[in-house]
């Protein structure tokens, strides 16, 4: 069963355009990204499927309730970590962990506890006293604490520095290893290929094309360059498939590589190798890949 | 939902004593006074314009219920009060929506209405505490003046002031179905009382406009600290104001959270 389905689900701000026509199925044991750069329209996506914002048209249905009529109890479900966390300046972690387990009907904490041990997260100072980073912190405690079925990130990684992105990653791969689903938004292609199976590419509030992981990769291009050694004849490697505006400079050759990887390394393999570099494909690259395709 | 209100009154616990200590030291100091003013002030009032003094409801200031009404609860108190009342709502629903709090709230099993409901609820109790705290500073000022208040007057005077503050309130509620700004949310509360009771005062002044006075909840308030509750006004606006934070709940549930 999908965990969460929208069907051409759109949002106007008046007469801006939030999102159009956006279809995605979020399966169970899934961690699914919405990627795109910011202001695409992942916010709104995430925020119309927690009922803080009413559609324009389309439906967003999430654990098979429809997310206007039965967000109660799709809440109850779930865990958000807001793009932006705040809870004001005054109160402290704990405070805000103390009213949600209310709230929530949870009575045991030692999970949320562990968290906050697990992160080096201060649940006793006041919110407005910490960093963003630390803050952050905060909000996936409260989003997580209740082990939800369903775990909404929003930029989640933002402020935080690289080894608690790692462990932020890892808490989201143990969150899909104990079953639940994961709705993670983000602007990182890094960090959406590491987590993600599948992921919705979210442009100017139109949805761009879905695609798991290792097939949106394999269809944007890679900018590799090759330095051979030794004195023998460089390989023609234009002959091979994906590989495309080959440059030689040298020793040193460029090319593009879209598509299959296997060919090519064979035929660098029977030649000997001082360099490689691999640049992965950007954001934008990978946004021009697909626009090219649909124009053709 | 006792959860939600016992957060926002936790969140809310220092306005309680920056609102009551002021409120309630100021009464006090008005009823102390009045033993070594009593005389001067009979005099001075007399000179008044007739309409003025019952404009003002500054008739007579022979006793201290008189005078502390004319100084406190004509004006100062309800408007005040009023003001805190939106504030405290605000703070709940669009000062939430500005810090992050309402998403984080909402992420949790709880619908908007009980959002609105406990704010309003909370906003009513910490009115009531910061009434309570200037009704006991006021005892203690008449106390130690020995300017004689009676406790079941100046009970009936602050706790008159009572559902005035849970009409702004709720039309604080009413405002933030359109607005998730606490500026203009308590901005536009504040001028809806100073305007409901420009046009109370207006129809005490002309008597010809007395009909422009149902227009505002000040003609539902006044004088209980010498008359006594009218439980018919008293409850009425409560009833009032309930009807109209349910409709504000409404609007709240309809509006739009945009990030």
């Amino acid at each position: 069963m999908a965990v969460i389905e929208t069907e051409r689900l759109t949002k106007y701000y008046g007469e801006h355009r939030g999102v159009e026509d956006v279809t995605i199925d979020v399966r169970e044991g899934e961690v699914f990204g919405l990627l795109g750069p910011n202001g695409a329209g992942k916010t709104t996506v995430i925020r119309t499927l927690l009922d803080f914002l009413h559609p324009t048209r389309g439906s967003a249905r999430v654990f098979g309730l429809d997310s206007r009529r039965e967000s109660v109890a799709i809440r109850a479900r779930l865990g958000n970590l807001p793009g932006d966390f705040g809870y004001g300046k005054l109160a402290t972690g704990r405070e805000a962990l103390s009213l949600l387990a209310r709230l929530r009907g949870v009575a045991d904490l030692g999970h949320a506890e562990s968290l906050a041990r697990r992160f080096r997260a201060d649940l006793d100072r006041p919110l407005g006293q910490l960093s963003r980073g630390n803050r952050q912190k905060i909000g996936l405690i409260l989003a997580a604490f209740h082990r939800p079925e369903l775990l909404i990130l929003d930029e989640p990684t933002s402020g935080l520095d690289p080894l608690m992105q790692e462990e932020f990653l890892s808490l989201v791969q143990e969150e899909r290893d104990r079953g639940g689903a994961v709705l993670l938004s983000s602007h990182e292609l890094d960090e959406v290929e590491r987590v993600c199976e599948r992921v919705a590419i979210i442009r100017a509030g139109g949805l761009v094309a879905v695609e798991s992981v290792p097939d949106l990769l394999g269809k944007a291009p890679r900018r590799v360059s090759v330095v051979f050694s030794g004195s023998a004849a460089l390989p023609d490697l234009k002959r091979l498939p994906g590989v495309s505006d080959v440059s030689v400079d040298g020793r040193r050759v460029s090319f593009r590589l879209t598509g299959e990887v296997d060919p090519v390394l064979k035929e660098l393999a029977s030649h000997p190798v001082a360099d490689l570099e691999v640049a992965r494909p950007t954001l934008e690259e990978i946004f021009l890949t697909y626009y090219e395709g649909a124009s053709a | 939902m006792s959860a939600l209100i016992g957060a926002q009154l936790r969140e809310r616990r220092r306005a309680v004593l920056t609102w009551g200590l002021p409120i309630g030291l100021w009464s006090a100091f008005i009823v102390a006074i009045f033993p070594s003013v009593e005389s001067a002030l009979s005099k001075a009032v007399q000179s008044y314009p007739t309409a003025l003094k019952e404009a003002f409801g500054v008739g007579n200031l022979s006793t201290v219920e008189q005078y502390l009404n004319a100084e406190m609860f004509s004006l100062i108190v309800p408007l005040a009060v009023g003001y805190l009342a939106v504030r405290s709502v605000a703070s709940g629903l669009s000062g939430a929506a500005e810090s992050g709090r309402l998403d984080v709230i909402l992420s949790a099993p709880v619908s908007r209405v009980a959002i609105v409901r406990a704010g309003f609820c909370a906003a009513a109790a910490e009115v009531a505490a910061v009434l309570v705290i200037a009704l006991a500073l006021t005892m203690l000022g008449s106390a130690v003046s020995g300017a004689g208040l009676s406790f079941s007057s100046a009970l009936a005077g602050f706790a008159s002031v009572w559902p005035l503050a849970l009409i702004s309130a709720a039309l604080g509620i009413i405002v933030t179905g359109f607005s998730l700004r606490t500026s203009t949310v308590t901005g536009l509360v504040v001028g809806l009382l100073v305007g409901m009771y420009v046009l109370d005062l207006a129809g005490r002044l002309d008597t010809s406009l007395d009909w422009i006075r149902y227009g505002s909840v000040f003609r539902y308030y006044g004088g209980a600290i010498e008359k006594g509750i009218d439980p018919v006004s008293f409850f009425g606006v409560v009833v009032a104001a309930i009807a109209l934070a349910a409709a504000g709940g409404v609007l709240f549930d309809r509006r739009d959270l945009a990030a």
